[in-house]
């Protein structure tokens, strides 16, 4: 939307070109200037700059929509709002599974399953919607070279028998799971963007990353000075690349990251007795809304 | 009528001009008249009795002001300052440790800006009060709408609606032990359906987005004018990333921050800012501060932090022009936004300075 050039905005031919020559040539560049430098470059009275404002305004603002439009939306295919995990107290605590439409983020220390987790859900969103699954194909991004599919096809067999009794059935499961090893950050940014055709071209219902965590690790040390505003602008740039297009399609995306027992500066939720810390920091939690949770937490909160 | 020409908000151009041209004050400018004026500078009919017209508001304007009268100047005493602010209402958090900490709740034509690390509850403090706003008056609210502007993606329907329905139900058994004629007629039209379809919500997915909602604003307060309370949730995180030019940055939030001060005032509704948190690098140590700088934190006239002590969540009012500093401990339910169990002994009416229009607080039920 910033990026949309002014002349989409219905402004006039002859006041598009008088801002080109300013290098005023999107909606973005408009309005980041003050109201007295608008006056200057479009050459209008005050009252007029703000009718002009307010036109460029209309072009790029969202669209209202009430909390009740939202909520039929989302009642009329029950089945779209939440991609069940097949674990039924993890279900229950998530309010019927990962939402589709946001985030997810699965954090613990290595070894604790998150890969198999993620290829669990793999399967099960290839899955017909009767099933519980999606009944479409799935983008996993891989970073650390761990996803096996001799283990994916493993997990389908044991997993769900009666539904995969072929090998037909098995491979049309595996045609539906597009697989990208990335290895930098910059690739992992790139693929994200190259998503929105993807996902249309491919009928992707779901997005795996495993994991954000070592690519990160890999090239940001944050012991150096000007790495760690380098890593926060890498990882908000990709989280909201990932959170428009999980919006726009209403698609589930899970990210995973590793934690280490290091003791760095910034304190993680902790679970009862154990300390974790999870080496993204506080201020990249932000970004993630909502992390599958310990459903022997006390505290349990639907946000 | 003895303005100078080179202060009327007209086009620099044709400012420039009429000052070569030699008119020096606007009263000079109406005695030419359109067509004199138009011949003088060389421009067209229209444009001239256009500029004309631009001028003859002004002077009106100005008239007004120094008459003294008309609100655009906003001057009153402080005693009539004090009369509108004890009738005001706030708009109640169900946590009454926060309310009580903020003098009665979030109050009407401030800014109240929400700091926290992630996960601590901000956002659900905000779709409280989203909610909590459309609370009638016999109930102690303001009946007011609220628009919600989006910019994490963290507004989930459901939780609204399971926030929502706590607060009918709560409002429905007040209305149960008091059995009154305006409290059950309140009670129809306060349904779930009602409160969600006055929630106004907006997504802005980056910083462009925002300022264009923020600058039509205004107008769609103006059509709704029952709004009383606007939360911007998430007001760092598209300024956060990929602004290179910080000076840019600081003068955008600077020129938001004015604006919603002035929506505020104007509209007679709450702002509600939701922050992040930064890691601020000591000599040897790194403490959380609010994100966006020194400078934002002059834009909000109240400031509460969230943050963690072991597994329990606190909030403290870190920044207030009447109420004292304190911290109060929170919990985040099912239902919502609430006290930690045991709830405050609930204290008489006389021993307390409470809004006369709150109803008095019942024990929660579970």
């Amino acid at each position: 939307m910033a990026t949309k050039k002014l002349r989409r905005a219905k402004l006039s031919q002859e006041l598009c070109e008088r801002l080109s020559r300013y290098q005023i040539t999107t909606c973005q560049d408009f309005l980041c200037l003050s109201l007295l430098e608008l006056m200057k470059v479009t050459g209008e009275s005050y009252r007029n700059v703000q009718k002009l404002l307010r036109k460029v305004s209309l072009a790029c603002a969202p669209k209202m929509q009430t909390a009740y439009e939202m909520k039929v939306r989302r009642s009329i295919n029950p089945s779209a709002a939440f991609l069940p995990t097949s674990l039924h107290s993890l279900d229950k605590v998530l309010h019927g599974g990962i939402p589709c439409g946001s985030l997810t983020e699965l954090t613990s220390p290595p070894g604790c399953g998150k890969t198999q987790f993620c290829i669990t859900m793999s399967v099960l969103a290839t899955l017909p919607v009767s099933m519980g699954g999606l009944d479409g194909a799935v983008i996993y991004i891989d970073t650390e070279s761990a996803f096996s599919a001799e283990r994916l096809i493993e997990i389908a067999g044991n997993r769900f028998p009666t539904y995969f009794d072929s090998d037909e059935k098995l491979f049309c499961m595996t045609r539906s799971i597009h697989l990208y090893r990335e290895l930098t950050c910059d690739s992992v940014l790139k693929r994200i963007k190259s998503l929105e055709e993807e996902i249309i071209s491919k009928k992707i219902k779901l997005i795996i990353i495993d994991s954000v965590a070592s690519v990160v690790r890999k090239e940001f040390d944050t012991k150096l000075q000007g790495n760690l505003a380098e890593r926060s602008n890498f990882l908000a740039r990709g989280a909201s690349l990932l959170k428009y297009v999980a919006e726009e399609f209403s698609i589930p995306e899970l990210r995973d990251h590793s934690c280490q027992r290091k003791k760095l500066f910034f304190r993680h939720k902790i679970s009862r007795g154990q300390t974790n810390f999870s080496y993204l920091d506080e201020s990249d939690y932000h970004i993630v809304e909502q992390w599958p949770r310990d459903p022997s937490r006390p505290s349990v909160s639907s946000s | 009528m003895q303005r100078d020409v080179g202060s009327l908000p007209l086009s620099p151009a044709l400012r420039a001009r009429l000052l070569a041209a030699g008119f020096q004050t606007a009263q000079e400018l109406l005695e030419t008249g359109p067509c004199g004026l138009s011949k003088e500078i060389g421009i067209s009919r229209e444009e001239a009795l256009e500029a004309l017209q631009v001028v003859r508001q002004e002077c009106a304007g100005d008239a007004a002001k120094t008459a003294g009268g008309s609100g655009s100047t906003r001057k009153c005493t402080a005693l009539e300052l004090l009369e509108e602010e004890q009738t005001q209402g706030f708009i109640i958090t169900f946590c009454s440790a926060l309310d009580n900490i903020l003098g009665g709740g979030v109050q009407l034509t401030k800014i109240t800006e929400i700091c926290g690390a992630p996960g601590v509850g901000k956002t659900q403090l905000c779709m409280q009060l989203a909610v909590d706003v459309q609370i009638p008056e016999c109930f102690g609210g303001v009946a007011g709408e609220a628009v919600f502007i989006d910019t994490e993606g963290s507004f989930m329907v459901d939780r609204a609606a399971d926030i929502a329905t706590a607060c009918v139900r709560h409002c429905q058994l007040i209305a149960e032990a008091h059995q009154e004629e305006d409290h059950l007629q309140a009670l129809e039209t306060f349904s779930l359906e009602s409160i969600l379809s006055h929630i106004y919500y907006f997504r802005c997915r980056d910083y462009i987005e925002l300022l264009a909602q923020v600058y039509l604003l205004p107008d769609f307060l103006s059509e709704h004018s029952k709004v009383r309370l606007v939360v911007i949730d998430g007001i760092a995180f598209p300024f956060r990333h990929d602004f290179e030019d910080l000076s840019l940055r600081t003068r955008l939030l600077n020129g938001l921050a004015q604006q919603l001060i002035i929506i505020a005032n104007d509209h007679k509704s709450a702002v509600v800012l939701t922050n992040q948190m930064t890691t601020r690098f000591g000599q040897n140590q790194s403490m959380l501060v609010p994100a966006l700088g020194e400078s934002w934190g002059h834009a909000a006239t109240v400031r509460l932090i969230f943050h963690w002590d072991n597994t329990q969540r606190l909030a403290t009012l870190y920044k207030s022009p009447s109420q004292k500093e304190s911290t109060i401990p929170y919990n985040i339910t099912p239902q919502g936004f609430r006290d930690v169990q045991p709830p405050p002994v609930t204290q008489n009416a006389e021993g307390t300075e409470m809004n006369p229009r709150k109803r008095p607080r019942r024990e929660e039920e579970k």
